[in-house]
């Protein structure tokens, strides 16, 4: 039997197109579009890369989400990824990253048999970076985050994380769980022929039933986050005053008068 | 056998329209298109005129539409004026005018339609070129695999680069190729609503403008139309005025347009919100034949758009060229269709249609909407004689007719030269 690999991927509205709503500081998702996680896209890569070295090596991608996070799950599936699953029931509404992890290390456990788990470093709609490090501890494995590149080497998995100071290699014994850092590597992109093949093999859906959690675990009820208050900054007008070419002097008597420069 | 029984090139309303057509008549059709979600890339003014959609989306009326156009206008504008033909009527509606759209949620709504029709959607692939086996076209090819059909549609829009790269159409020439650049600009309903002085917030006004006054005598045709919470705002440039005139740049000539004192203030307050650019067909059929073995264009890959200045359309040529490639599929079906089959009757059934009718009737239009009698002589002598009839001087009042010929006179041209010119163009339109 080949190498089980899960990559847990978030939907995410495209970040340039969300805007926030200035009476409600909800993020307005309706107007963006819906993407993968830049961070995920890397992760999926990472995965795929060892598959490449390994092809008996079976890769599940896996979202906790609403319906429409199937577009997700079939571009990944796309690029190469052999099955989509995505968890989804009204139940998990309202979830902070408290029981996402918990939600996402239960569908792990149920799939079974787990070797290597990847996870993008954070979310750029949450960005908290819980929820990796969050489902290894709920499910009592090695952990190595902020990772650019991973390995297989006599039955190990090795890691190497991107700190300030220099970069730290870790071996670890599967089962364990990275995360990627953004921009680790270069996503590979999908062809038709594999957009059709995907489509045709279609995802897999689970509910809170099939992965054996109690309500009140899961959702809102299993939050423990209470949100006190939010603002957002307003951004402060300037004056913005602009110089043509050749009025160089111009420019530094009004700094000089404006006492931003000292002559 | 073929994995497909069709595959549409193409997202746009041509390929949409086409698609889900065929996947009513429980066909196997895969649509691709390049852009994800499809349609975040075109671009159009944009009025989608007539009801040409009903045929394939029969609740299109309650979906992804702006405002109903109840005022149109046509207005030319010299340095100083504007000079406008204002139309206004209750009887649009009995008449059929146009929706005010906006592309990106259009074609996504068209789009899901097709997916839910029983259309395969793949978005964000480009297609590389039709696959062709001993001179018939059997399929697609993308990232060096080919995925089979019985039929092609090629609806990949202005810039076809299937269609030269295959050799269907020719390397468009400047006199077939404009740009259209546009922006949204952000204004709330009700401002829209009172500023037009349009009778309620479901209704729009919609307005070409011809831009005599551009610096350097570029010649570029204008459009101003209103949506729900926004305005679309824009001008067509022939790729020969941006030629012959190497400091005009686009992004000038829009903003030349925007800054006009009697365009200003429609804007006035207004956010932008979106800048596009995108290629506008001129000149009429650009492709060689608009069907071979095996294949046939629609849209404007095929080159169906249709501006004289007074409007501007395109939208609604796509959708019914794209249903008749739809339903000369069909036909062949019924009689047993093989792969790689010639669809010359796609050239005859779009013959029997406006569409083609349209592209017949107008021919050379372009030669009129560019010309300098409409960009600059008319609106001058109209200008002229506006000044004249609408000023007091304390001078007694002359005809019409003496002001007109007075006008007339002052410019180089002779009388008869515009005179005939003048006919020449009413016939044109
Ligand atoms: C205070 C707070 C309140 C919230 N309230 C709500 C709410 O009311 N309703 C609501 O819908 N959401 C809510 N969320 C958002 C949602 O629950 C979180 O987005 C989710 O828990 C993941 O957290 P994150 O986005 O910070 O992910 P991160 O921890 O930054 O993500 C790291 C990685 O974890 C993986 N990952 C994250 N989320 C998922 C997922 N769903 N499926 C698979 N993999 C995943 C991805 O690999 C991702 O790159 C809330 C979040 C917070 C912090
Ligand atoms: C500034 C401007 C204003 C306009 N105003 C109006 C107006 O007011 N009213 C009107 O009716 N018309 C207007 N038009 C014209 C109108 O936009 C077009 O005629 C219309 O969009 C044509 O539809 P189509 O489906 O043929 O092509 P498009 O709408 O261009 O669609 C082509 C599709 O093909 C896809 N594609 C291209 N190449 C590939 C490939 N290789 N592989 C996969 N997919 C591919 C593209 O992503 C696109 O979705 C305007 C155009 C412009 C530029």
């Amino acid at each position: 039997m080949g190498l089980k690999i899960v990559v847990m991927i978030k939907q995410v509205p495209d970040s340039q197109e969300v805007v926030i709503d200035p009476v409600t500081f909800t993020l307005n998702r309706s107007a963006a579009r819906n993407v993968i996680n830049p961070a995920d896209e890397n992760a999926i890569e990472a995965a795929l890369r060892i598959k490449d070295k390994l092809p008996d090596t079976h890769i599940t991608v896996i979202t906790m989400g609403p319906p429409f996070a199937e577009t997700a799950l079939l571009d990944a599936m796309a690029r190469g990824v052999d099955d989509g699953l995505l968890v989804s029931d009204r139940a998990f509404a309202g979830a902070d990253t408290y029981p996402t992890g918990l939600t996402l290390a239960a569908t792990i456990t149920k799939i079974g048999d787990v070797d290597m788990i990847f996870a993008g470093e954070e979310s750029t709609d949450s960005s908290t970076g819980h929820v990796g490090p969050g489902v290894a501890e709920f499910l009592g494995i090695e952990q190595a985050s902020y990772t650019s590149n991973s390995w297989i080497e006599d039955g190990y998995v090795y890691a190497e994380r991107e700190l300030e100071d220099g970069i730290e290699t870790v071996k670890m014994k599967p089962p364990s769980l990275i995360t990627v850092v953004t921009n680790a590597n270069v996503p590979r992109n999908a062809t038709l022929r594999m957009k059709i093949d995907a489509i045709r093999k279609g995802i897999k859906t689970w509910t809170l039933a099939d992965i054996e959690l109690k309500p009140e675990w899961v959702g809102l009820k299993g939050s423990p986050t209470v949100v006190k208050s939010m603002r957002t900054m307003n951004e402060k007008k300037r004056e913005g005053k602009k110089f043509k070419a050749g009025e160089m002097d111009k420019f530094v008597d009004e700094l000089v008068s404006k006492g931003i420069l000292k002559l | 056998m073929s994995e497909f029984d069709v595959i549409v090139v193409g997202a746009g309303p041509a390929g949409a329209s086409a698609a889900i057509k065929l996947a009513s008549a429980k066909v196997n059709v895969l649509l691709v298109d390049r852009a994800d979600p499809p349609g975040s890339k075109n671009v159009s003014g944009g009025v989608l005129w007539g009801d040409s959609l009903t045929q394939v989306a029969p609740d299109w009326e309650k979906g992804p539409v702006e405002r109903y156009v109840e005022a149109k206008g046509v207005s030319f504008l010299t340095k100083d004026s504007r000079i406008s033909l204002d139309f206004r009527s209750k009887k649009f509606g009995e008449y059929k005018s146009g929706y005010t759209v906006l592309r990106t949620k259009f074609d996504a709504w068209l789009a899901k339609k097709a997916k839910d029709s029983g259309v395969m959607l793949v978005s964000g692939v480009t297609v590389d070129k039709i696959a062709m086996k001993d001179g018939k076209a059997v399929g697609v090819e993308q990232g060096g695999e080919t995925i089979t059909s019985d039929a092609v549609i090629l609806a990949e829009g202005a810039n076809s680069r299937i269609a030269y790269d295959s050799g269907l159409k020719r390397k468009p020439t400047d006199r077939n190729t404009a740009l259209g650049v546009k922006e949204i600009i952000k204004l709330p309903e009700k401002t829209i609503t009172e500023r037009f002085g349009l009778t309620s917030p479901k209704m729009g006004f919609a307005s070409e403008f011809v831009l005599g006054f551009l610096e350097g005598g570029v010649r570029a045709g204008g459009f101003l139309y209103t949506n729900k919470e926004s305005l679309s705002i824009g001008a067509v440039i022939s790729m020969a005025e941006l030629r012959k005139n190497n400091k005009t740049y686009s992004f000038n000539v829009i903003e030349q347009f925007k800054e006009h004192p009697f365009v200003a203030p429609l804007l006035e307050g207004g956010r932008v919100e979106e800048y596009s650019a995108h290629l506008v067909p001129e000149g009429g059929i650009s492709a060689d034949s608009l069907n071979g073995n095996g294949y046939m264009i629609a849209g404007d890959a095929a080159g169906f758009t249709f501006s004289n200045g007074l409007v501007l359309q395109g939208m609604n040529y796509a959708i019914v060229s794209g249903i008749v490639a739809a339903e000369s599929f069909l036909e062949k079906k019924e009689k047993g269709i093989q792969a790689g089959a010639n669809f010359a009757n796609y050239t005859e059934n779009l013959s029997k249609t406006f569409v083609m009718k349209d592209m017949m009737n107008f021919k050379g239009i372009d030669k009129l909407t560019w010309s300098k009698y409409v960009h600059q002589t008319l609106p001058s002598i109209a200008e002229e004689a506006m000044l004249n009839m609408f000023s007091e001087n304390g001078q007694p009042k002359k005809h019409l007719y003496k002001i007109l010929t007075k006008s007339m006179s002052s410019h180089e041209e002779s009388k008869l030269g515009m005179a005939m010119e003048l006919l020449k163009m009413l016939r044109r339109m």
